[in-house]
């Protein structure tokens, strides 16, 4: 009979063929027409520009940081959904506690302003005679963010 | 159960305390931001009614929710520590010109401060390693965040950074360690460890292991010394106030737990074949080598690195590395006359070390700089404030009469009636290394004058600040003439729950 | 060969040993914090398995302590790694320099 192990390995086998082998076969079968456009990166017609390595806005990173700490917190809800009915009111209430200090921290949170996704005003790049669009002034925005 | 539960409730009472006010406090924070002495207010109500009820639980000796929480004479003393410095470090506060580079976030300051103090309460009685982890987890998020609070001055988000990364790390190691430990014994309780333990058939080198990687997290909240990289980066980053909590009150937390853990753990409790007051380690693992190594290396490196300092927080970190080294002699004999020794020292380190801090922070205020060059012609600018670092300094090397040389003198004692006689002559070698490096504060003060003409208009200080070193420096002096008290309480609260 | 607590330790250990090298040797601030997470992840591991092993259910209490706390952590990190490079462009520890000796 097979081991643990052995299960383990077949269903790694398996993953592999699955993968390699529909990647194979449709190399075999398609037909190999290459011309310009249909070589770019988006056949539908978006050109990609600069560096696939760009800075994220910081707010995703501050929405993404609370989300992180209000999501782990509820793993306290699982055990304690699980062994509820044993412990009846009070482990409720207990529950409750923690919760009404979970929602102090939200309340905290939302009226320090830290969920408003405020825009920027979107600066206008400026003209000047002689020194056309001066492209730093955008650039000092992405920096000071 | 519930009734069980509901009857310990009242006896954790300083920490519901505190866990309310900081919820009030950021409550009141939101409501009043343009007024963050609201908020100190709370915060300073919460800790002095939380003291009240620390109080209360004097002489109680016993264990609640289910072994997790010790409530014993030498958690009160703890949280006693704990709880005045945190007093006095919000009084501090509210005459730092630092801080107030700061002021819309000062409501978020006072809070975190009660948080950081409830963390440490929680060191001191947590007996379970679970707690235990816990409590040094919550008072190390509180103070990452408030070492880094001016997150404007260049130094201070570098400090907090450098903060959280040897933290993780430590809490990292801790936790591996916690979790052989566990697997070793099938418990996180330390009284049940010990059980087990006492049982003989635990493998020694695995528990070696797993006793050193515990350390670690412990040594790294007392910043001892391979484990101390963060302390001079973290004290000279930060806001003077919170540098002045953290090396006394972190110390404190750390210290409990770490005491309460290697005695609650390793100690044999039918052992009687020793002298009295001193216990005989369960065989497997003997910490006391371990611990007396690094008292030594802490106390020496912390002291000779100290000598070439010349930015005053900076200097006082590596002098409280020193402290801490000398405080581990006390571990290293962990009788009743040892523990006695380690908790005379923290009431006086109290006193002392907040002391010369403050008037660090009074000086900045005034001069805005930490140099130790810059004290030239203080002690004829601020006769006061030359006169009360003056002793405060003293106080930390050590020499009578004031009270520093009543710690020392315990500590010493101890060592010596235990048979730790090459230690004791290392400890006091240290002190005579550290009298050079503040005497040469001393030295600038008084002997040295400033160079221009600009900086010898008298420094005038509020009556406030007078009155709160006073109150800082009382103590110093008194507790180093009249000091019987102190160390018949320090002989009372040694008494930890479920110990011999 | 049935799949033994001592493969789990083993796992555990090995993740340990890459994560305190990961934070001792990379210089990415939040690479660092990557490392420490794998750390404390590896820590769970070790404990869920000896809990299973042991029959006792303290052991995944505790992971789930550490899994919160842990995120608590690395949210305090990051945005103190925000906050850092607000200030100085970089999150290269090499390059957090102003604090020496």
């Amino acid at each position: 009979m097979l081991t643990e192990f052995g299960r383990v390995f077949i269903f790694l086998i398996l993953g592999v063929v699955f993968v390699a082998g529909g990647l194979v076969f449709s190399w075999l079968i398609r037909p190999n027409r290459p011309y310009p456009s249909k070589l770019t990166t988006y056949e539908c017609g978006e050109e990609p520009i600069g560096d696939t390595r760009v800075r994220f806005n910081i707010r995703f990173y501050v929405v993404a940081l609370i989300f992180l700490i209000f999501d782990v917190e509820v793993v306290f809800l699982f055990p304690w959904a699980t062994v509820f009915k044993g412990l009846g009111w009070f482990a409720f209430f207990e529950m409750m506690v923690f919760l009404v200090i979970l929602f102090v921290g939200y309340a905290y949170v939302w009226r320090k302003g830290d969920l408003d996704w405020d825009r920027p005003t979107p600066k206008v790049p400026k003209y000047e005679r002689g020194i056309g669009v001066r492209e730093d002034h955008l650039m000092e925005e992405e920096v000071a963010l | 159960m519930p009734e069980q539960l509901l009857g310990d409730i009242t006896k954790f009472l300083p920490e519901i305390t505190l866990t309310v006010m900081f919820l009030v406090a950021i409550c009141a924070d939101l409501m009043f931001r343009k007024s963050p002495q609201i908020v100190a207010g709370i915060t300073l109500t919460g800790l002095i009614l939380s003291g009240a009820f620390v109080l209360n639980q004097s002489g109680m000796n016993e264990s609640i929710f289910g072994n997790m929480i010790a409530v014993d004479p030498f958690a009160v003393f703890f949280k006693v520590i704990i709880l005045m410095s945190a007093i006095f470090v919000i009084v501090f506060s509210l005459s730092s010109v630092e801080l107030q580079t700061a002021s819309r976030r000062l409501g978020e300051y006072y809070s975190l401060l009660g948080g950081l103090a409830l963390g440490m309460m929680l060191m001191a009685g947590a007996s379970n390693l679970l707690m235990m982890y816990l409590a040094i987890e919550l008072s190390s998020v509180s103070s990452y965040i408030l070492a880094g609070f001016t997150k404007e001055a260049p130094d201070s988000s570098e400090a907090s950074l450098k903060y959280v990364i040897y933290g993780g790390l430590s809490s990292g190691l801790m936790l591996y360690g916690i979790s052989i430990i566990y697997g070793l014994t099938g418990s996180l309780d330390i009284y049940e460890i010990n059980h087990v333990l006492a049982q003989g058939s635990v493998s020694g080198s695995a528990l070696a292991i797993a006793g050193i990687l515990t350390l670690v997290g412990f040594g790294y909240k007392i910043s001892a010394v391979p484990f101390h990289f963060w302390t001079p980066d973290v004290y000279e980053g930060s806001p003077i106030t919170i540098t002045a909590f953290l090396s006394v009150a972190s110390k404190a937390g750390g210290f409990a737990v770490m005491i309460r853990f290697f005695k609650g753990v390793f100690i044999d409790p039918s052992a009687t074949h020793l002298p009295e007051g001193m216990w005989a380690s369960l065989s497997g693992f003997e910490w006391y080598h371990v611990v007396a190594a690094i008292s030594v290396v802490t106390m020496t490196l912390g002291n000779l690195v100290a000598l070439w300092q010349d930015n005053m927080k900076r200097l006082l970190a590596y002098s409280s590395i020193a402290h801490a080294g000398y405080m581990l002699m006390g571990v290293v004999v962990l009788s009743n006359e040892g523990l006695a020794a380690i908790l005379v020292y923290f009431m006086v380190y109290l006193f002392m070390n907040l002391g010369a801090f403050y008037i660090v922070m009074v000086i900045a205020n005034k001069t805005g700089s930490e140099d130790v060059e810059d004290y030239k012609g203080i002690g004829k600018r601020a006769p006061f404030l030359g006169v009360a670092l003056t002793v405060f300094l003293i106080s930390l090397t050590g020499l009578p009469p004031t009270a520093g040389f009543i710690g020392k003198l315990y500590l010493f004692a101890a060592l010596l009636n235990s048979g730790w006689i090459w230690l004791a002559i290392v400890g006091a070698l240290n002190s005579v290394i550290s009298l050079y490096y503040y005497a040469k504060v001393l030295r600038n003060m008084y002997l040295r004058s400033e160079a221009s003409e600009k900086k010898t208009e008298m420094i005038d200080i509020p009556r406030v600040q007078v009155a709160t070193v006073l109150v800082l420096l009382v103590p110093v002096i008194a507790l180093g003439l009249y000091f019987t008290p102190l160390v018949e309480m320090a002989q009372a609260s040694v008494k930890m729950f479920g110990s011999p | 060969m049935p799949v033994t607590l001592d493969y789990y330790l083993l796992l555990s250990a090995v993740l340990f040993t890459i994560g305190v090298v990961g934070v001792l040797t990379r210089r990415n601030a939040i690479v660092v914090f990557m490392c420490i997470e794998l750390m404390l992840n590896s820590v769970n591991l070790t404990l869920v398995a000896f809990s299973a092993y042991l029959g006792d259910i303290t052991g995944q209490v505790l992971v789930f302590f550490v899994m919160a706390v842990a995120a608590a952590e690395a949210a305090v990190g990051l945005a103190i790694v925000i906050s850092l490079f607000r200030n100085k462009q970089t999150v290269n520890i090499d390059k957090i320099n102003i604090l020496k000796w």
